[in-house]
């Protein structure tokens, strides 16, 4: 690090290595294929390494050998010059490495910053000056100087994210390893937190290994390493890599969003070549048409939005305002007045940073959040005289009226099906049937063991799974999408009209991520009328959903169909959310005087860029 | 939301009493209680008495905040005066009814035990009313140190409760959550017998109990990529700082417990005529 002393045995030559793989394996205990099979690779000093593979993959077991948590059982790991045996040079070798892991909740030792950030240093047994200067210093590498006193619970994840990076920091080390250590960020945090760790490796020459599922962020990189099933299989610049499409499925990735839009436009005859940046693609377009002698060109309209759609489970909310403690001092308005219609039949997404106030939304939909006059213990106010009464929040739900005392709350609760973040942590019965069956009998006292396995076993072929195969398992057996999926059946075996997911993709690889959306659609389609889906995905929002809204600090910001959502890009970045590749493309032609007008899903704008040309050129 | 709550019933407010220095905090409740079990007078009842209503003034700690503390052991208050009544004896048989008989000396000492009881709560309530939760475990783990040469582990013991304190808000939001996810999904934990009721807490007993499993799994790892040891070389960040305002405030509890002992001795030359009135013990 440039203006920190460097520690006494750092080596200065350029090209040192700062890691390397020696043929590597390494088997969990009680497994029969070893997690990581035979890895070689090496570092350079200042070297900004990517790692990207499926779930699964061995990249995580990689980290952890790294710095010691696990031990290889062969081959041999060096860092920082110092071999990695047994238990001998651990010590040394964690001074020189640093490593942020996933959740940010599960790193931190200490209520307050300055304590935490100080606990690497006070294990290592530095002086108290010394410490007190490290932590002004990490912090101030991670611009959170003035969060110095502050409590971690209060702060967002990103900004936990970048405390913990600081708590790596303030060790001094000369590699610093990323885990996934922006998988459960918002759009918002995991900027901030790439943003942080590229200027440590531009300013600082760290050393970085970053292990991602976002392809977005395995671009930054100088270099990435591909794993499957515990091999390195492709390792290469990221352009190397990610051009090399057909490589990637077979190893159970995806292929980035713009490599297969490029494809797309390739096969409509628009000649662009493999690219991984929006700016390089929309260049590509505009060279194309200039090329071909068209200028100014712009696609047809999207016929205009039909409105939403209506049925008999529509949900109205009017008016909807809740405080969170009210009326002690740390009372928080989380919903400002809302006022949103949601069709039967409609596939709704509800986009919003962590803390928007989308969370509560969606938990007054079904009730756990009450409405203040569906309270048992609810008077009216009389209005204080010459003032009109207040105006009380609306929330109807097909039959049901939220506002009603007497709403049969419990019905609601399994016609509204919810699954909330990560559902799988919330599986506790002894087998999956017995937790599949749960809501259903809460719901349903009266169902003979016949009817419950019928409906068990249902619900759990809806969710692509095999109830023969998979029923009398437990739960805490699984993997992580059968989990996942295990949970969804949970809600739906009481074949709820409404089904709100929130975050349903958090936390899978992108090959995981399709599949889910993938049964969302069929749930849709077979199984539940609306489909309702939390998001911060917007290429998620633009392929999947027929209307989306975005809430903002506790109000609706607007609530349109993806065309004409997308269209507000500039605003939406302003309030510091993403927009879709789609539309960043949309954006950057735009400048160069091609107007294109899309649903913003890849196929949708494939088309209208081929529309556009079709129609230059006919005039031309 | 209850991560917004700090944990514990910390007020916060800027005063002399929150800037002590916490062992000193500490030390003087010690100091505080050790005069009120002392105190065998009415006199020096009184004289603590001015002590913890100073301090409460001091703090800055609305008057309803510390009494509010009271409340939590009404039916022990309620129940040794009751007791006290009807079973201490003495000379001035107040009231005779049947098997019961209430002595004067009995009332006294109902309500000298009362006060006795209600003045430590509010003592103990008022330091974790002024002091975080935080600087608490630092204070007990500064007041604990000479331990360390009886080999008992202070710094494990200190980094522990640490732990503990940090992860109470996490846990409580993952506790709402799985409620909320376990309620969605029809689960009733209002109604219902005993029975029924503590079988409703399984569902959200052990999705909790394999989050803090895994929870402390992943905390394990990431202190240990940390370079934690257990080592006596280990340092310590955080130095408490002995100032004036603490001279001042030791002081203050030196003198408590001398002028309750004062009282104790000469507690007939003050008022020879009621003296049999102010001793209790």
């Amino acid at each position: 690090m440039s203006n920190l002393p460097e520690a006494e045995n750092t080596p200065a030559a350029e090209d040192f290595t700062a890691l390397s793989f020696k043929n590597v394996k390494f088997w969990y205990p009680e497994s029969q294929a070893p997690a990581v099979n035979g890895v070689s690779f090496s570092v350079k000093k200042g070297e900004f390494v990517s790692v990207i593979g499926h779930n699964g993959s061995g990249k995580s077991t990689l980290a952890r050998l790294i710095c010691g948590l696990l031990e290889a059982d062969e081959g041999s790991i060096n860092v920082w010059g110092i071999e990695l045996a047994g238990q001998k040079n651990l010590f040394e070798v964690r001074r020189h490495t640093g490593i942020v892991f996933q959740n940010p909740d599960n790193q931190m030792v200490a209520s307050i910053v300055e304590d935490d950030v100080a606990f690497g240093p006070e294990n290592l047994g530095v002086e108290r000056e010394e410490i007190g200067r490290r932590i002004e210093q990490s912090l101030a590498a991670v611009g959170m100087s003035e969060y110095r006193h502050a409590t971690p619970t209060r702060l967002s994840d990103g900004q936990k994210q970048r405390i913990a990076v600081a708590g790596v920091l303030a060790i001094r080390p000369d590699i610093l390893i990323l885990d996934e250590s922006t998988a459960m960020l918002d759009p918002k945090g995991r900027r901030e937190v790439i943003e942080v760790v590229r200027r440590l490796n531009r300013e600082e020459g760290m050393t970085i290994l970053l292990i991602t599922h976002f392809m977005e962020e395995a671009l930054l990189a100088e270099r990435t390493i591909v794993m499957n099933r515990g091999e390195i299989v492709m390792q290469g610049t990221p352009q190397d890599i990610f051009e090399n499409g057909e490589a990637l499925l077979t190893y159970n990735l995806d292929l980035p969003e713009i490599t297969r839009i490029a494809d797309m436009l390739r096969s409509r005859g628009i000649d662009t070549p493999p690219c991984l940046r929006p700016e390089e693609l929309a260049a590509s377009i505009s060279a194309c048409a200039a090329a071909r002698g068209l200028t100014s060109l712009s696609s047809p309209r999207v016929s205009p939005d039909e409105g939403a759609k209506s049925g008999d489970w529509d949900i109205d909310i009017r008016d909807l305002t809740f405080t969170y403690s009210a009326g002690s001092p740390f009372a928080s308005q989380a919903l400002k007045g809302i006022d949103l219609h949601i069709g039967e039949g409609e596939f709704f997404g509800i986009i919003g940073h962590t803390g928007s106030g989308k969370s509560t939304l969606i938990q007054h939909l079904n009730a756990l959040i009450k409405l203040p006059q569906a309270n048992k213990k609810y008077k009216p106010k009389k209005p204080a005289k010459g003032q009109n009464p207040p105006v009380m929040p609306r929330l109807t739900v097909g039959r049901y009226n939220l506002a009603d005392k007497k709403c049969d709350f419990l019905s609601l609760r399994a016609d509204v099906g919810m699954v909330f973040q990560y559902p799988e942590y919330q599986l506790f019965a002894e087998s999956v049937f017995e937790d599949v069956a749960f809501g259903l009998k809460n719901f349903n006292k009266g169902l003979s063991p016949e009817e419950v396995k019928e409906r068990v076993y249902a619900a759990v072929r809806a969710v692509g799974l095999d109830p023969a195969e998979i029923c009398e398992k437990s739960p805490f057996d699984l993997s992580g999408g059968q989990k996942r999926r295990v949970a969804i059946a949970g809600v739906i075996v009481t074949r709820p009209k409404i089904l709100i997911l929130d975050e349903p993709a958090a936390g899978l690889d992108p090959l995981g991520k399709r599949e889910i959306m993938e049964l969302l659609h069929s749930l849709h389609s077979e199984w539940c009328k609306t489909v309702i889906i939390v998001s911060h995905d917007m290429d998620e929002i633009a392929c999947n959903c027929t209307r989306a809204c975005v809430v903002s600090e506790g109000r609706i910001f607007d609530c349109a169909t993806p065309h004409d959502l997308f269209a507000r890009y500039d605003e939406l970045l302003s309030l510091g959310l993403d927009v879709p590749l789609t539309a960043k493309l949309c954006r950057i032609l735009k400048e160069d005087g091609i107007d294109i007008d899309c649903d913003y899903t890849p196929q949708g704008f494939v088309s209208a860029v081929a529309a556009a040309f079709e129609g230059g050129e006919r005039r031309a | 939301m209850l991560k917004d709550v700090t944990f514990g019933q910390y007020y916060p407010a800027q005063s002399f009493a929150h800037s002590l220095d916490p062992r000193l905090k500490i030390l003087m409740l010690i100091a505080y209680i050790v005069a009120l079990f002392v105190a065998k007078t009415f006199y020096g009842l009184a004289l603590c008495a001015l002590f913890v209503v100073a301090a409460v003034f001091i703090s800055r700690v609305p008057f309803g905040s510390v009494l509010r503390s009271v409340k939590g052991i009404l039916f022990l208050l309620i129940f040794t005066a009751l007791l006290n009544l009807f079973l201490h004896t003495g000379e001035h048989l107040l009231v005779e009814w049947g098997i019961i008989h209430i002595y004067l000396e009995g009332v006294l000492f109902a309500v000298f035990l009362m006060f006795r009881l209600i003045f430590l709560v509010l003592g103990s309530a008022l330091l974790t009313l002024t002091t975080t939760p935080v600087s608490l475990t630092d204070g007990l783990e500064s007041l604990l140190k000479p331990l360390k040469y009886i080999k008992f582990p202070v710094h494990a013991l200190a980094l522990i409760m640490s732990i503990a304190l940090r992860f109470i808000p996490t846990l409580m939001d993952e506790t709402n959550r799985i409620i909320s996810a376990q309620k969605a999904r029809g689960a009733d934990f209002e109604t219902g017998n005993l029975v029924k009721r503590v079988k409703a807490i399984i569902p959200i007993l052990i999705p909790l109990l394999i989050s803090a499993f895994r929870r402390a799994e992943e905390l394990g790892d990431a202190m240990d990529a940390r370079c934690y040891t257990n080592s006596p070389n280990r340092t310590k960040y955080k130095k408490l700082v002995f100032g004036w305002r603490d001279a001042v405030a030791a002081l203050v509890a030196a003198l408590l417990i001398a002028g309750v002992v004062l009282f104790n001795v000469y507690a007939y030359d003050i008022c020879p005529a009621i003296y049999s009135y102010v001793v209790m013990l």
